[in-house]
């Protein structure tokens, strides 16, 4: 189909559009009308979309805009809190991660007496290199109670560390 | 920045308007009433399926009040909240006709299915409705943006996402299929 537009649609276009279609319109348009395919298609389809338009328009029931607005101020405050919380969890995870990374590595530098089974862990690279055990005093490791003084170390460092980056988000 | 500010007061006496809102209770009241019937008739007639419409309707407008658009209502005027609310509607439009169908006959509302239209709308209805049912979703909303609503090419291509050079070409194609449809139906109504 090639588009074959005449040079008369826009005048017809604005006699509808302003509701001045038949009345208004010139003989010698009319006479045009009818007999140009595309005026003619533009007049039919026109008044048909501008009469459904105003018989649907009354059709409907208009409700009360107060309930939509309300609902929308909710939709708008449980996305403010979501956005809130993400740097909170954010932190918990990152707080999360360092406390396994810390466990980890206190448990490689107490396996380095060496456990019957567990000798292979002492083969990774790891275990030597890291050498975790420079951390902390000596003394802690031989104790008996080295472990429980260790997880209050930990958990601190942990929350330090998901406190930072709450707020480093928090700024952002 | 405490956490208080970032959230709006909902529950407070008068839900007083955030700085990123596009208006407050009173101006979208307004707003609502000269916009609506419109809405819901373009909703109406492009999906057929007055039920959708209702639900697409308030998705529209809730869309359009949580929408941060700072100043879309205060500056840019109402003609463009509207035609940012048809944005929305479209969208919406097609996002539901991209989900798979799933609604029995059983889940559609009686009130659809009753005749509850006067005679001028069962006239309206009886013409167009089975015309629009063979035009493509795109060519509904085409010539119902521009011949219901009367929007420009410039206005249409803002409100659909399509490229406003095509626009005139697929207005152009389904005006004559639609033209054709009309006079098929209605040979002496369509005669001129």
């Amino acid at each position: 189909m090639t588009l074959r537009s005449c040079s008369h649609e826009k005048e017809v276009a604005e006699l509808l559009s302003r509701g001045q279609w038949p009345q208004a319109c010139a003989p010698e348009l009319r006479a045009h009308i009818s007999a140009c395919r595309a005026c003619g298609d533009l007049v039919l389809v026109t008044e048909t979309f501008q009469r459904a338009r105003a018989d649907e328009a009354g059709a409907m029931i208009v409700t009360s805009p107060g309930a939509l607005w309300w609902r929308a101020q909710l939709r708008r405050r449980n996305a403010a809190i979501e956005h809130v919380g993400r740097p909170l969890l954010g932190s918990q995870l990152f707080a999360l991660a360092i406390l396994l990374v810390l466990a980890a590595g206190f448990m490689v530098s107490q396996l380095r007496p060496g456990l019957p089974g567990l000798t292979w862990l002492e083969g990774l690279p790891l275990a030597h290199g890291l050498h975790l055990e420079v951390l902390w005093p000596s003394a802690l490791f031989n104790s008996g109670w080295s472990l429980l003084a260790l997880i209050p170390v930990l958990a601190t460092l942990a929350l330090l560390g998901g406190v930072a980056l709450y707020l480093a988000s928090e700024k952002r | 920045m405490p956490w208080e500010s970032v959230i709006p007061s909902t529950f407070a006496g008068d839900a007083p308007q955030t700085a990123d809102s596009p208006m407050d209770s009173d101006a979208f009241a307004g707003f609502y009433e000269r916009s609506a019937r419109s809405l819901w008739a373009y909703l109406a007639r492009v999906s057929g399926d007055p039920a959708l419409a209702d639900d697409l309707m308030q998705e529209s407008y809730l869309r359009y009040l949580s929408a941060s658009r700072p100043g879309l209502h205060r500056c840019e005027g109402e003609v463009a909240g509207r035609r940012y609310l048809f944005r929305i509607a479209t969208n919406l439009l097609r996002d539901h006709w991209r989900r798979p169908l799933s609604a029995s006959i059983e889940e559609i509302a009686e009130e659809f299915l009753a005749a509850s239209v006067n005679s001028a709308q069962a006239d309206s209805q009886a013409m167009l409705k089975p015309a629009l049912a063979r035009m493509r979703p795109r060519d509904r909303q085409l010539l119902w943006l521009a011949h219901a609503e009367g929007y420009s090419h410039k206005e249409i291509a803002e409100v659909t996402g399509l490229a406003r050079a095509s626009i005139r070409l697929l207005l152009f194609r389904a005006r004559r299929k639609m033209a054709h449809l009309l006079r098929e139906q209605n040979p002496k109504g369509g005669e001129r």
